[in-house]
């Protein structure tokens, strides 16, 4: 088990690394100066000033030598200073990243609990209502563009119900509590603000259901599926005919082994919902990961997409790890493999 | 299908989640929203997309939004009253007049003008502040290229020495990059003004989270990638600010801000785009404002025949120039909030008016434009290709602008192949001069006549590989330095006719930007002047 732990870990911080220099070698191809994109007209026509700003960020070096810099800074903790903000691209991602971990959890945590259970039931009880809205439920869900919902969630419950709050994590005349996670949910209720916990919650709920739709309706239907597969096993025909009750069937026999590719499934949904925010940021005017890679990205900020590389390839190493590791609990026979 | 029942389990559940989210409605019965209802309505909330601001240092600033920030917390010496753009008012200097010899401009300080720290505003401040935005080297410096020296006379008086005497300095002072900090806090907290500052200074981040101005609002907090918080400087020397707090909140998405505009929660909307404006009159509680900006969006032809060998030919780009549809780009692309220029000018300043487009701007004629491609040895047309960004700009977007040429222009025989891209790309295609034709922004970073004309003849006519003759730069030099207004006028008036002929930048249109605005507010004056909204100006009715 250690063995095989420690040579996934290894395997996780190589793998991470190659990806930064894929996507280091990719942004150097693009044909744009991003050094461009941060000045003005006139200083940007300024020779002088141009190539003082390259030397600044290191865009006169040769490649290898740039990526030579990334690397030995890395081995600091240092991801350098984005282009853009001009502030270490460690605190920009500690600026940005708590909004989004905050709402893909809530949102990854809504599509399970209710998602698995839904299921369960729609396979329990098939081809009953609960089966075919089951399924209906999912189609809609995977099939919404999230702009689309985003836009009319807001629109209904924002705009015309007037009962859900606006874009944004609180309202404008709010100030954030004092921070200490950055998450506000944990941070209010730190500080005993709960006046501002129940605004932070209540500025959670959209963007979180837009958010969830798709992962919802996939964790629905594929624990639907796996579920009806399962109940189909002999093993569970075996458990029916000792004389068990129905209930100690369905959780004890045929759950444990049905939420196999469940386990899998919800990991790369958890780590899509921390990586795969832009839109939901976009129009929730939400300030996290999402946006901050998609305009470092407009911006070739070098430094500021090398960081968001790296993490992105570790959110999702890191949860491929762990949802091996959860195999283990679930099925006892991986390790013996 | 009639079994499908899905409708009883959704609603439970979205009413068991939407039952912690009616928070504005459960929220009045809490105690404390008396006191939150109140600050409501001291509160100025603006909608904005702020993407553009990363930071609030004035010495640094260079982009879009964050000039109306730096304005309502910092003053510079003088200003422009929103609407007039062509004489400046009094701000933290009361008098200027030339320096003795001749050589500057000697400035005399309002008296007993305290910052918002406390301190009392010096001419010892106004030295720092300039000197630092000098040698730190940002865009703003490149505006000071002029000066050689800001020198202390006494606590109330500054000479600002210039190299050129002539040329113009007044109007560049008066833009936010220019203003004024309290010279002690920002030494204190990592600043520095001399020749090292480029590399000594850091006060920039302790900057983008405070203000040390004598403006009448002061930053409390500013969220990246969400709002801005100021508060009321008491001790403004303007008189007591109208709201205890001003919020800039900040919008990725327009129609998000449109929502919030109707539901109150913010009380303007910066970011709307034409067709949403067009849903808000006859609105009881909203009302639009507009204000012509001196942004405008052109076109620009290389003279560089390895590119295109027809655009090197004056009467090629005459005919593109005489081909456009202007009007319908301003009316139907941008529901008609627009007006146009001659030529680099825009309208609104020193001797350019719309007036003046309709009788020697270009004008769409088919026609000529078939004459003048005769002319140019091209009878059947020719084919170019124009890059811009892939982006919105003033409602619109360069790709249905690129579109629109495109049909207006084939019906002179001249193929358009459009090339959009990312906008850093064609920045780099652009000041590199590597395109035959582009389809761009310009906006003021100072309101000058000579910064934009200047322009065309210097930095925009290399990269158009266009040697402008001696006569047109010796205009341009004649006319930035002339101190009589109605003599400049006409020298402007002479270097547009010149422009025309030349035919190598074409404005499409000058936006007004439109701007919703709910009717709690009574004065709410916009500017063109470089920081689109004067925030210490905005009353609540």
């Amino acid at each position: 088990m250690l063995r095989y732990l420690t040579s996934r870990i290894v395997a996780t911080f190589v793998m991470a690394l190659l990806a930064t220099l894929i996507v280091f070698l990719i942004v150097s191809l693009v044909p744009g100066d991003p050094v461009l994109s941060q000045l003005g007209d006139m200083a940007a026509s300024n020779p002088e000033i141009v190539k003082a700003y390259r030397a600044k960020w290191g865009l006169d070096l040769p490649l290898y030598e740039q990526y030579w810099i990334f690397l030995t800074r890395l081995l600091n903790g240092d991801l350098g200073i984005s282009i853009t903000s001009q502030r270490p691209v460690m605190a920009d991602i500690a600026q940005y990243a708590p909004a989004t971990i905050e709402l893909g959890t809530i949102a990854f945590i809504l599509s399970v609990v209710i998602g698995v259970p839904f299921g369960i039931a729609a396979a329990v009880a098939r081809d009953s209502w609960i089966d075919h809205s089951a399924r209906f439920i999912s189609l809609i869900g995977v099939s919404s563009p999230v702009f689309w919902l985003a836009f009319i969630m807001l629109t209904v419950f924002y705009g015309w119900l007037q009962i859900a709050p606006g874009p944004g994590r609180l309202d404008p005349i709010d100030l954030p509590p004092p921070r200490v996670t950055g998450a506000f949910l944990i941070d209010s209720a730190l500080a005993s603000r709960w006046d501002l916990l129940h605004t932070a919650v209540a500025h959670l709920v959209l963007p979180s259901i837009v958010l969830c739709a798709a992962t919802l309706g996939l964790i629905t239907r594929t624990t639907r599926a796996s579920m009806l597969d399962t109940l189909g096993q002999d093993y569970v025909r075996v458990a029916r005919a000792k004389g068990l009750r129905e209930r100690a069937v369905i959780v004890a026999h045929a759950l444990p082994n049905a939420l196999i590719p469940v386990v899998t499934l919800g990991g790369l949904a958890y780590a899509n919902l921390l990586t795969g925010t832009v839109m939901t940021e976009t129009i929730f005017s939400w300030p996290g990961l999402g946006l901050y890679t998609f305009r470092s990205a407009l911006a070739l900020d070098i430094p500021a997409i090398m960081g968001m590389t790296l993490v992105f390839a570790f959110v999702y190493l890191l949860i491929n790890l762990l949802v091996d590791l959860s195999y283990a609990v679930l099925d006892p026979r991986v390790l013996k493999r | 299908m009639n079994h499908v029942r899905i409708l009883p389990v959704t609603r439970r559940d979205v009413m068991r989640l939407l039952g912690i989210g009616g928070g504005a409605a459960i929220g009045a019965s809490l105690p404390g929203f008396e006191a939150l209802a109140q600050s409501r309505k001291e509160t100025l909330v603006i909608g904005m997309d702020i993407r553009d601001t990363n930071n609030l240092d004035p010495a640094r600033d260079l982009h879009y939004t964050p000039p109306m920030t730096i304005h309502a917390c910092y003053d510079t010496l003088l200003t422009m009253t929103p609407g007039d753009y062509i004489n400046l008012k009094p701000a933290l200097a009361t008098k200027w007049a030339r320096t003795p010899d001749g050589k500057g401009w000697r400035f005399t300080l309002r008296d007993n003008v305290k910052f918002v720290t406390g301190n009392t505003m010096t001419a010892q401040d106004v030295k720092y502040s300039l000197d630092r935005v000098n040698y730190i080297g940002y865009q703003a410096s490149q505006y000071l290229t002029n000066v050689t020296e800001v020198k202390v006379i006494d606590d109330k008086t500054i000479d600002v020495m210039l190299k050129n005497p002539a040329e113009p300095i007044l109007t560049i002072l008066a833009a936010p990059s220019f203003s004024i900090t309290d010279s002690k806090l920002v030494a204190a907290n990592g600043g520095d003004a001399t020749t090292d500052s480029k590399t000594k200074d850091k006060a920039t981040e302790w900057l983008n989270q405070t203000s040390v101005g004598t403006g009448p609002y002061k930053l409390a907090e500013w969220q990246r990638g969400s709002q801005i918080q100021l508060v009321a400087n008491p001790s403004y020397w303007g008189g007591k600010p109208p709201y205890q707090r001003v919020v800039v909140r900040h919008f990725e998405d327009a129609a998000a801000q449109l929502l919030s505009l109707r539901r109150g929660d913010i009380d303007c909307a910066f970011n709307l785009l034409p067709e949403q404006i067009a849903t808000l009159k006859g609105e009881k509680d909203i009302g639009v404002e507009g204000h012509a900006s001196l942004d405008f969006i052109y076109i620009a032809l290389s003279h560089n025949p390895e590119f295109n060998k027809a655009l090197a030919v004056k009467e090629a780009r005459q005919a593109i120039a005489h081909a456009i549809d202007y009007d319908g780009i301003i009316k139907n692309l941008i529901g008609g909030a627009g007006t146009r220029p001659v030529s680099f000018i825009p309208t609104g300043l020193l001797g350019s008016t719309e007036k003046l487009t309709q009788e020697i701007g270009f004008r769409e004629d088919i026609p000529r434009a078939k004459q003048l491609l005769q002319k140019a040895g091209f009878p059947d047309g020719f084919e170019f290709e124009i890059i811009y960004g892939n982006g919105a700009i003033a409602g619109t977007t360069y790709h249905v602008l690129g579109q629109k040429l495109q049909s207006d222009l084939a019906r002179v025989g001249i193929k358009l192949k459009l090339g959009p891209m990312p906008q850093v790309n064609l920045r780099t295609l652009y000041n590199g001069g590597k395109m035959s034709a582009t389809l761009v922004y310009w906006n003021p970073p100072a309101v000058e006549n000579a910064l934009w004309s200047w322009a065309t003849v210097q930095r925009v006519a290399k990269r158009l590989h266009w040697t402008p003759p001696a006569d047109l730069v010796k205009l341009v030099d004649a006319a930035a330095v002339e101190t009589d207004q109605k003599k400049a006028e006409q020298l402007y008036i002479e270097y547009q006719k010149q422009m025309v002929d030349v035919a190598n930048l074409i404005v499409l249109f000058q936006p007004i930007y439109q701007v919703g605005v709910r009717r709690s507010i009574k004065d709410f004056p916009l500017t063109a002047a470089g920081w689109q909204l004067d925030v210490g100006g905005v009353k609540p009715s």
